[in-house]
């Protein structure tokens, strides 16, 4: 075999595979932006011209329906409350269950498989079908009608996933260097505060973004909890919405646009956290 | 141990968050509430389900007038889209405490919450004042369990076929059929000339349990009905399996637009609207609906037509007996006299002529009937108030478990999965299990 | 704690520190977990035994649940045909999820890992479906898939073939769960594929680029290298996949609620139907019951076999 042969086979090799790489590629990326792109071309069109040509180009776009989404008061407000209750469901998963996890990746004390176990039973026992019982509770603490209570409840189920991947990430950190922290008088809090946890930030942004998209994208219990119009959250609204104008598709597809639009950007945002920070945890599982 | 101190206040920092989130909300609801002076305030939660904007705006305009005339008195409008309203009213009649006034379409649904003790008994207020007699005896009946009201309608109406004149006469059809077999010809000569028979959102399962009862009403009129739910007779009598049979009839035929199955009555109106389809059996509501979902808002215009259910040949209904129900508010347990004084402020005859207006209600009170402009809901209005026998969709007039069955079985003869026996062996299992 | 590589003096001296520390930890243990275990006490733990205490009722939902049944209706959910079919229909979400959605989003995953011009780009769309809400997803799709291919998208598309007729793909009991499935995949394969791009990530680049020079073709150094390295990756991936397909719920409900005909029936639906829709709270509670069993049997069997399969 000549090294000029052996060259050209190996770029044949890459080049014919990458060719195909690309075609599979561009097909699963039509797949997925084409119905994007298709609501985003519904919204620009007016109500008649949805219903005559609906997944044609708009031209000239039509900006009537989403000036005048933005123009709804209540739109605005359920903006507010959905970031609201994402921004406290967040924080409080991200504290409450870095705390969890270090102790299980750090300590070691009688029962602690059992009492693992037990936090992951978020997963099994999902909100959709637990969602009158809990309904029952929230009830009783007085928390109805509260934008609190959807955050307490979002975050308890939230635990389970956050727990699992933040544990396997703080296992990943070597103990050697929690003994070495150890031996220059670190205690066991400052560990957790001053080494641990800087060490673990992608992870954490990793839970922190998988927490935001569940609270932004929960409907089950901002309904079940809400009753006033002025606390409603987007899913909710998008929900009343379609019930409202269902026969204005081309109102309905502003509406959906605009309220996806933050979580595209925290995504967009957070995209490069997410993948780092998923490295460090989730996979060891 | 400065460190031990350390995690202390930590963890009793989260955990003081996390308990002072539950207290100090309690505490906030609680210190609002002590306020008395002279007119005691007081609060009328309301939930209705008209998203539409100008029913939404009437409902909240006269909360608004009453609230004017009564300031001690705030009433709390909920608006949710159907189904969210189905959701959120069963957990709230689950943890026992149901708004003061709130949508109900009267029937088997509200005797379950009647029987649990949910509604205020508000019989005695009816009788006093005469409010009792400004209503149609029929329609304030479905919102009465064993001679208890428990609320008032303010809307009922009859199904019945609403149709595209101009597509019935280029299929060739002069007159709106008059009997079944009238009905699968005119079906046969729709298809012929290319033309989509019949629009139904069968994916709602409700719109084809319609076809069912009324051809069970046709075929063995109020006797069938009254028999089966009774206990005195099954769903498995002839007639019942009967109207089975009928639907195979006419499912063989293959005149309902593509996709059917999976429609909903959104799709079902957009066909119609559009002129896409002849005909669709509906109620009150669908040429409002219609409109709605027509490119240019105006639905069908001079071309839409409305007739009864044909008759069966052969069959012990009465030509005038009529299937339909509507829709009314109901009275939770713990409401406030204010809040029945204001569902008397809503049925007033001025409010159900300014409802009949918008095309929101077929009017229940008497004297409000001239506020229907649309001539084909002046003839569902009368043909509603000349039954001899108003059957209530049986999704209303039973059991919840037991509709639910029927619609879903109905789904069933649709589909070509059920025969006509089996479907109405699901319905009688049911009945046998829910009606005492 | 590994103390090996520690000189004598210093763990006599962690020693030393020790006792004071343990009772530091036992502290940090208790209260660290406090307030996880409150939250989920009373969030979850015991809405989980007000279930299974409700399911031994036949109970309406509301007033005091006084007809005791025993297990009658885990007997009925047992034996009932449309259960056993959301079962079947469960499983053939999971099926499919892991021979298809599961390794496309490997494959994909692989693509878009590095040295590939727009991989940026692409990764981006990838997971843009994963933030959307499963109500937007559905409203999108319902559009997408009208039976009327002059709303439809997708028959538009399709009807351009000559001879194709438009499809009502929801609302055809034989194509319905093959349409839901599509659009789970086009919701959730980023979630997976961003789950394999980490693990991917935390494969040192040298393995690989040492293989090559050895003179491994792609496609081996994939199988044999690539694949194995993130083996537990996958397995977690398998773990997500199969216990969210047992339990999707709201793209299910919002497309067709389960219809036409129970075609598409799932746990989740059949269990929402009887609780909101016929008023069987009893009977709702017991198939949650059933529900959360399942997916604990298929835990505790799948860490078991996951296990015995590393050591």
């Amino acid at each position: 075999m000549s090294d000029n042969y052996s060259y050209r086979r190996r770029t044949l090799k890459k080049n014919l595979p990458r060719f195909f790489q690309y075609l599979i590629l561009i097909f699963a990326a039509l797949f997925i932006i084409v119905p994007i792109v298709m609501i985003i071309f519904g919204a620009l069109k007016t109500r008649g011209e949805f219903i005559t040509h609906p997944y044609t180009i708009p031209i000239p776009p039509n900006w009537e329906n989403f000036a005048k989404v933005l123009s709804m008061p209540i739109f605005w407000s359920m903006l507010r409350n959905s970031l609201l209750v994402m921004l406290a469901a967040t924080a409080g998963v991200v504290i409450i269950s870095s705390m969890a996890a270090f102790v299980f990746s750090r300590m070691k004390f009688r029962g602690q498989s059992i009492v693992l176990n037990f936090l992951t039973l978020g997963l099994m026992f999902p909100i959709t079908i637990a969602i009158l019982p809990v309904y029952l509770v929230v009830r009783q603490i007085g928390l109805t009608n509260n934008l609190l209570g959807v955050v307490l409840v979002q975050m308890a189920f939230q635990l389970s996933i956050c727990i699992i991947i933040l544990r396997t990430s703080f296992e990943s950190v070597p103990y050697e260097l929690q003994e070495a922290a150890y031996i220059d008088g670190c205690s066991t809090f400052g560990f957790f505060w001053r080494i641990l946890l800087p060490l673990s930030r992608p992870a954490l942004a990793a839970i922190a973004s998988l927490t935001m998209v569940t609270s932004w994208n929960d409907l089950l219990v901002p309904l079940v909890l809400i009753d006033k119009n002025s606390l409603w959250t987007l899913p909710l609204g998008t929900m009343q919405f379609q019930g409202e104008y269902g026969v204005n598709l081309a109102l309905v597809a502003a509406f959906v646009t605009l309220s996806a639009v933050p979580a595209v950007i925290f995504y967009l945002l957070a995209e490069r956290q997410l993948v780092s920070g998923l490295t460090a945890g989730a996979l060891k599982g | 141990m400065r460190e031990f101190r350390k995690i202390m206040v930590f963890t009793v920092l989260v955990t003081f968050m996390v308990s002072m989130l539950f207290i100090g909300t309690s505490c906030k609801q609680k210190a609002v509430a002590p306020q008395t002076t002279a007119a005691k305030p007081v609060t009328i939660t309301w939930w209705h389900i008209q998203t539409a904007d100008a029913e939404k705006a009437l409902w909240q305009s006269l909360a608004d007038e009453y609230m004017a005339a009564h300031p001690n008195v705030t009433i709390e409008i909920t608006v949710l889209a159907n189904e969210n309203f189905k959701t959120k009213l069963t957990t709230v009649m689950q943890s026992n405490t149901p708004p003061d006034i709130f949508q109900s379409w009267g029937g088997g649904e509200m005797n379950e919450y009647a029987k649990a003790g949910l509604l205020k008994d508000i019989t005695a207020n009816l009788d006093s004042g005469g409010w009792r007699d400004t209503f149609s005896p029929g329609a304030l009946g479905a919102y009465s369990f064993e001679g208890r009201n428990y609320g008032v309608p303010r809307d009922m109406g009859m199904v019945g076929f609403w149709y595209n004149k101009e597509l019935f006469t280029k299929a060739g059809i002069d007159n709106p059929p008059t009997t079944w077999t009238e009905l699968l010809k005119d079906v046969k000569m729709l298809k012929n000339a290319g033309i989509t028979p019949i629009a139904v959102g069968e994916g709602d399962k409700w719109p084809g349990a319609f076809w069912w009862e009324y051809l069970a009403t046709r075929i063995g009129g109020q006797a069938a009905f009254d028999a089966a739910y009774s206990r005195k007779g099954a769903f498995t009598d002839a007639p019942f399996v009967e109207a089975g049979n009928k639907i195979k009839e006419l499912v063989a035929l293959k005149p309902f637009q593509n996709g059917f199955l999976g429609a909903t009555q959104n799709d079902d109106a957009a066909s119609m609207g559009n002129g896409k389809s002849a005909m669709d059996l509906m109620g009150q509501w669908a040429p409002g609906t219609y409109n709605d979902s027509s490119a240019d808002k105006k639905g069908l215009g001079d071309k839409l037509g409305w007739f009864p259910f044909p008759t069966v040949e052969g069959g012990a209904g009465n030509p005038t007996d009529a299937l339909g129900g509507g829709n009314g508010f109901i009275v939770g347990k713990n409401a406030p006299p204010e809040a029945v004084d204001f569902l008397k402020y809503i049925s007033s005859v001025d409010s159900q002529i300014a409802q009949a207006k918008i095309n929101l209600s077929v009017p229940v009170v008497k004297g409000a009937e001239g506020g229907l402009t649309d001539p084909l809901l002046k003839i569902v209005q009368q043909g509603t108030a000349a039954a001899k026998y108003f059957q209530l969709y049986y999704d209303q007039a039973m059991p919840p478990a037991v509709g639910s069955v029927v619609n879903d079985s109905v789904q069933g003869l649709f589909a070509g999965t059920l025969t006509p026996e089996k479907a109405a062996q699901q319905i009688e299992n049911s009945a046998a299990k829910e009606i005492k | 704690m590994k103390t090996t590589s520690v000189s004598e003096d210093v763990v006599a001296l962690s020693r030393k520190a020790g006792s004071a520390r343990r009772l530091q930890d036992k502290l940090t243990i208790v209260l660290f977990l406090l307030p996880a275990i409150v939250l989920f006490s009373i969030f979850l733990v015991y809405p989980i035994f007000q279930s299974v205490y409700y399911s031994l009722f036949s109970w309406k939902g509301f007033g005091p649940a006084v007809d005791f049944i025993g297990l009658d209706n885990f007997k009925h959910i047992l034996t009932d045909r449309i259960f056993l079919k959301s079962v079947g229909n469960g499983l053939l979400i999971v099926v499919l999820s892991l021979t298809i959605q599961l390794p496309l989003s490997l494959v994909l995953a692989l693509m878009v890992r590095r040295n590939l011009r727009g991989r940026a780009f692409f990764r981006m769309i990838f997971f843009i479906p994963y933030v959307l809400s499963e109500v937007i997803t559905g409203i999108i799709w319902l559009i997408l898939y009208n039976p009327d291919p002059a709303y439809g998208f997708i028959n538009a598309l399709l009807t351009r073939i000559p001879g194709f007729e438009p499809q009502a793909w929801l609302g055809d009991t034989r194509t319905v769960m093959l349409a839901l499935f599509v659009v789970v995949t086009w919701k959730y394969f980023g979630f997976h594929m961003l789950l394999y791009l980490a693990g991917l990530q935390s494969i040192p680049p040298e393995i690989e680029e040492a293989a090559l020079i050895d003179g491994v073709n792609e496609r081996q150094m994939i199988t044999y290298i690539t694949i194995p390295l993130i083996r537990s990756t996958i397995r977690t991936s398998v773990y997500l996949s199969v216990l969210g397909s047992l339990q999707v719920f709201a793209l299910v409900w919002i497309m067709t609620k389960g219809g036409p005909v129970n075609a598409s029936e799932v746990m989740s639906t059949y269990m929402y139907r009887f609780t909101f829709e016929r008023f069987e709270f009893g009977y709702g509670s017991a198939v949650a019951i059933v529900m959360l069993l399942i997916s604990l049997i298929f835990s505790l069997v799948y860490q078991r076999l996951v296990r015995q399969k590393i050591t």
